[in-house]
C-alpha cells in the first residue's frame, strides 16, 4: 500500500541531488503521471507538489495568500535576501515598477547591438582552438559581460567578477560555505563602490539602472543603500547561472541532433522561436516555492498556514495535457510560449526578455561561425540538482 | 470580433504583443499598452489576435464576438 497524506501519495525523491543529464525531467515526468498531487518528505518542512500545467498556473496566481516567503520548495529557508522577490503584494509592485523599465522589450532592444558584438568576440576567440568547455569558456562569460554592461559597469571587470560569482553559486549547492561568504562580501563591496560612484556622478536615470535606483522614491522614500545592493546581487544571481544552464542544454541538444542543428543553421530567423521551445523543453529552474500564509483548500487538499508548496515548472512544461509529445522539439508549436520557464504571476522573471535575446543571439552567431560540433567522446554529462546546470560540456569542431 | 485584455490578469509577460505586433504594443514597463481595453479586430488580423490569446500564460486575453458594453 502506498502511504498517503490527505490522499496524496508521498514522494521520497530528493530533487537536490545530481543526476545524469535529463535525469530530473524523467523523475518529474514519472511523478506527474503517477498522481496529480504528491507530498514530498525529503526536506525538513516537506512540500505539496503541484505538477500539472493548470494546477501550477493556478498556484502562481494565488499570490495573495501563497507568498514568496519560501521561494524554493526544496530550500524554503535560504536566509539570503533577494529583491524584489522577497516582497509581495503592493510593496512588490512598487519595487517592480522602478526596475521593470530596464528589462522591458524597449530597454532590451537597446542592448541588442552590444549582445551581438560581445557574442561574436567570444566565439572568435574560441573558434581557432577547435574545442572548448562550452559551460566554462562561453556560456557563463557571455551573460556575465552583458550583466555588467546592463549595470553600466566595465565589461573587463568580468575577469575578477566571474570567479566570485562562481564561488558564491557553488556555496548554494553544497560548496564551501566560508568561501561563498567571502565571495559574497567581495561582490557586495564591488557593488557598493559602484553605487557610491553613481551617487557622486549620477547619469541619466532613464538609461542607467543604478542611477535610477538611487533616484527612485517609493512612498516618498529613497531605496536604502542596502536594498540597492540586494537588488544588484539578485539580478546577478538570477541572470548568470540560468543563462549558462540554458545554453548548456541547448547546445547538448543541438550537438546530438543533426536535423535540428541543420534547421538552426539554415534558418537563422528561427532563433527566437527555437529559443522559446528550448525554454519549454529544458527549464532550469524546475520548481518555485511558495509559503501558505492563509490556510485554505486547493482542489481537495487542506493546506495549513506555513505549509510549503512546490510549483512544478519542469513538470508543467512537459505536461502532455498541455503540450502534446512534450519530448519533441517543435519550433512554433501551438501555445508553446505559454510555458512556465519564467514562472507566472506578478513574480514572473524580470529578465525574461533579456534572456530570450541572449539565447537567440547565441543561436545565430555561433552557428554562423561554428555550424558543426560534437560532444567530446567519452564525456559523461552530469546535471546539478536544485537548479539544473551542466558541470561541463566539452565541445569539439574542425578548424 | 473583439479582443479584450484583462488589466488585473496582465503580468507583463510580453508574449501577446510579440506575436501580434500589428494589434498590440507594449508600455514602458513591458505590460501590454492595451491593458483593460476591448478593441475591434480588423478582419485580416484575426489570426494574430488568436495567437496573442494563445500566447498569454496568464489567460489575460480573450477573443469575444460582442463588445461587452453593447
Ligand atoms: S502576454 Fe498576457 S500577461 Fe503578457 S503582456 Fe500580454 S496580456 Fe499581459
Amino acid at each position: 500500500m502506498t502511504e498517503t497524506k490527505q490522499g496524496c501519495p508521498f514522494s521520497h525523491t530528493d530533487y537536490g541531488a545530481d543526476t545524469e543529464i535529463h535525469g530530473h525531467y524523467a523523475l518529474l515526468d514519472a511523478e506527474r503521471e503517477a498522481s496529480r498531487f504528491r507530498f514530498n518528505d525529503t526536506t525538513e518542512r516537506g512540500f505539496w507538489m503541484l505538477q500539472r500545467y493548470d494546477d501550477v498556473v493556478e498556484g502562481f496566481q494565488r499570490h495573495d495568500v501563497w507568498t514568496t516567503r519560501a521561494r524554493s520548495a526544496i530550500n524554503p529557508d535560504s536566509g539570503m535576501a533577494l529583491l524584489p522577490q522577497d516582497l509581495n503584494g503592493e510593496a512588490h509592485l512598487k519595487m517592480r515598477r522602478v526596475i521593470n523599465p530596464f528589462f522591458a522589450p524597449a530597454a532590451v532592444k537597446r542592448m541588442e547591438a552590444m549582445a551581438h558584438e560581445r557574442c561574436i568576440e567570444l566565439i572568435e576567440e574560441l573558434r581557432p582552438k577547435g574545442g572548448c568547455d562550452f559551460v566554462a569558456e562561453f556560456a557563463i562569460r557571455y551573460p556575465t559581460d552583458l550583466f555588467l554592461a546592463l549595470l553600466g559597469l566595465p565589461v573587463s571587470d568580468g575577469d575578477f567578477f566571474l570567479p566570485w560569482s562562481e564561488t558564491l553559486f557553488a556555496g548554494f549547492f553544497g560548496g564551501d560555505p566560508d568561501a561563498a561568504a567571502a565571495a559574497k562580501r567581495k561582490i557586495t563591496d564591488y557593488f557598493d563602490a559602484a553605487v557610491n560612484e553613481r551617487r557622486a556622478n549620477p547619469r541619466d536615470p532613464k538609461q542607467d539602472m543604478v542611477s535610477r535606483l538611487i533616484e527612485a522614491r517609493i512612498d516618498g522614500e529613497p531605496i536604502s543603500q542596502e536594498d540597492i545592493l540586494t537588488v544588484c546581487m539578485t539580478l546577478m544571481l538570477a541572470g548568470l547561472d540560468t543563462t549558462r544552464s540554458a545554453l548548456g542544454y541547448i547546445f547538448t541538444h543541438l550537438a546530438r541532433d543533426d536535423a535540428d542543428r541543420r534547421t538552426i543553421i539554415d534558418r537563422p530567423d528561427l532563433g527566437p522561436a527555437a529559443a522559446e521551445e528550448f525554454l519549454r523543453m529544458y527549464p532550469l529552474v524546475f520548481q518555485a516555492g511558495r509559503e501558505v500564509r492563509a490556510a485554505g483548500e486547493f482542489h481537495g487538499i487542506d493546506m495549513a498556514e506555513g505549509d510549503v508548496v512546490w510549483l512544478g515548472i519542469g513538470s508543467a512544461n512537459r505536461d502532455p495535457r498541455k503540450f502534446p509529445e512534450p519530448d519533441r522539439f517543435v519550433i512554433g508549436r501551438k501555445g508553446g510560449n505559454q510555458h512556465l520557464a519564467f514562472g507566472a504571476g506578478p513574480h514572473r522573471c524580470l529578465g525574461m526578455h533579456l534572456a530570450r535575446l541572449e539565447l537567440a543571439v547565441v543561436l545565430k552567431e555561433w552557428h554562423e561561425r561554428i555550424p558543426h560540433y560534437r560532444i567530446k567522446e567519452g564525456t559523461r554529462l552530469v546535471e546539478r540538482g536544485g537548479q539544473l546546470t551542466l558541470a561541463t560540456l566539452p565541445l569539439e569542431w574542425e578548424v | 470580433m473583439f479582443i479584450s485584455v484583462d488589466a488585473a490578469a496582465c503580468m507583463g509577460h510580453g508574449r501577446c504583443y510579440s506575436v501580434a505586433a500589428d494589434l498590440l504594443s507594449d508600455d514602458e514597463q513591458g505590460f501590454v499598452a492595451q491593458s483593460g481595453q476591448t478593441l475591434r479586430i480588423p478582419g485580416d488580423l484575426l489570426d494574430q489576435a488568436r495567437e496573442a490569446a494563445d500566447a498569454c500564460p496568464e489567460g489575460a486575453i480573450s477573443i469575444v464576438e460582442e463588445h461587452p458594453d453593447r
